[in-house]
């Protein structure tokens, strides 16, 4: 792993610098080359556990003829923290005080993702396929991904069609041979995945089909709408690994969730731009629904305007709410209702319990392309964000303790050169 | 999970109807200074929407909108 974060940000970068000093000096039209780089810092810190992500990103585009565009691209997640490993809830912390009956754990991972992108225009229609390979210490992931768009009725309309499929592997613990799920014990760690090192690791196959497509709309001069439709098949293992959850006295297991999953949600957005406050308005909802029973809905309001020639800032906020999964249960011992067991599958994860978030933030951007390049630079965009989002439970506890301050902080800043 | 299959039918024909209205609709090339500009694209910087998607997606129990890629999780 050292090797692999030493040497691969420079071998990207000796990369990315050939390519964009060998095309940016490559008889072309004025934008033939785009480096990208965005950064995100994600904490969170609520009762007993705390997550930060640092996901760094590198993309150079390089479009050496107009029917043409040639991407490369290389994301990762550096992930640090601490994750529950034992869950139970309040009935199983009642029949067993003075004992702590939560456990954590540290985690930390590297996932890094580079990908190709290839991008073919003719006339008004354009086509695009990309692979993506990811690497964690516990996972692989080879997602493959084409798509097709198309502008129609004087441009004023587009309709894309996409569709991605994933052959991803997750690292597992071997279980024994006559076991069955509630005597499965979790992963203790990564050590030995995908290197053959530790002989109690084997692989779980998990693919997942997406299927997107969008129309988008101009209406007026002022006004267009998007409606998409997402659909994604997933099948094979998809619990966390790591993680246990109290069945009954003294009876621990490892997390263990269906193996299928179909999910499906429609999306409508709505930009709009307010002449006499020189004001553009985007409005987005989302109504989703899966095979496990979640619902949700989402909805979100940005604003932006500019305060000067190209240095634009806006305001976000978004609000999101879901049910629970059919076989969430914060305590699978027994309980009042909704405490129990439910059937043949558990969960501790608090993303498939029902909980609503509230999400605030700003960006701001500046935006330059002087009329003569300055030295081989014809654009460059600059952005900074910040979001703070609160996760409100309706169920989900620690051992009885509901956790009130999930409160999680992003930090974004991505720069964009044309050359 | 069922739908009422003439909601289905009803769901097809607001796409259509709309699609053919899409076809009437006519913003000339000429007043389409506003829609092309940044503050009204819908992804107006794809890396950096992709990242904050990837982020949230990884913390609520739901998913779409945004793309169909993949490409792991880094978040355990």
């Amino acid at each position: 792993m050292r090797l692999q974060l030493s040497s691969l940000p420079r071998a990207v970068a000796r990369a990315l610098a050939f390519a964009m000093v060998s095309l940016a000096s490559a008889e072309a039209s004025a934008q033939v080359v785009v480096f990208d780089t965005a950064h995100t810092l994600w904490h969170e810190a609520p009762t007993r556990t705390n997550m930060t992500v640092y996901t760094p990103g590198v993309a150079v585009s390089a479009t050496p003829a107009p029917w043409i565009t040639v991407r490369g691209s290389w994301e990762a997640d550096v992930v640090s923290g601490a994750s529950v490993a034992t869950k139970a809830g309040p009935a199983y912390q009642a029949t067993n005080p003075g004992v702590d009956v939560v456990t954590t754990a540290s985690v930390k991972d590297f996932r890094q993702a580079p990908s190709g992108t290839l991008t073919l225009r003719k006339g008004d229609v354009t086509y695009t396929a990309s692979y993506t390979y990811g690497t964690e210490h516990d996972y692989r992931s080879n997602s493959l991904f084409v798509g097709a768009r198309t502008d129609v009725f004087s441009h004023n309309t587009q309709f894309d069609l996409s569709f991605a499929r994933n052959w991803d592997k997750v690292c597992d613990r071997i279980q024994g041979q006559t076991d069955r799920p509630p005597r499965y014990r979790a992963l203790e760690d990564s050590t030995g995945c995908f290197t053959g090192d530790a002989p109690a690791r084997t692989r779980r196959d998990l693919a997942i089909d997406g299927l997107q497509a969008t129309w988008s709309q101009s209406w007026t001069p002022v006004f267009a709408t998007q409606l998409t439709y997402t659909a994604q098949i997933l099948d094979g293992f998809q619990s966390n690994p790591y993680r246990s959850v109290i069945l009954g006295q003294g009876v621990k297991a490892q997390e263990h969730h269906p193996e299928n999953r179909t999910r499906q949600s429609l999306t409508a957005r709505a930009n709009l731009y307010v002449r006499p406050l020189k004001l553009a308005v985007r409005l987005s909802g989302r109504a989703y629904r899966d095979t496990w029973q979640i619902a949700s809905g989402t909805g979100e309001l940005e604003v932006e305007r500019y305060l000067f020639e190209g240095f634009r800032i806006s305001a976000r906020g978004r609000y999101y709410r879901q049910s629970g999964t059919i076989f969430w249960s914060d305590d699978y011992t027994g309980g009042d209702p909704p405490l129990g067991p439910k059937g043949q599958y558990w969960t501790g994860d608090r993303e498939l319990s029902p909980f609503s978030s509230l999400g605030l933030g700003f960006r701001a951007t500046y935006a330059i392309a002087p009329a003569r390049p300055i030295w081989i630079i014809s654009a460059v965009k600059a952005s900074l964000s910040g979001d703070a989002v609160q996760f409100d439970y309706d169920e989900y506890t620690l051992g009885g303790t509901p956790i009130t301050n999930a409160r999680a902080y992003m930090l974004g800043a991505n720069l964009s050169l044309s050359f | 999970m069922t739908r009422n299959p003439s909601s289905r039918v009803f769901v097809l024909a607001v796409v259509l109807l709309g699609a053919a209205e899409a076809a009437c609709t006519t913003v000339k090339p000429a007043q389409r200074a506003l829609l092309a500009d940044p503050i009204m694209q819908f992804e107006g910087d794809p890396q950096a929407s992709a990242q904050y998607r990837h982020a949230i997606d990884n913390r609520e129990g739901s998913y779409g909108g945004g793309g169909v890629s993949g490409g792991g999780c880094g978040c355990n």
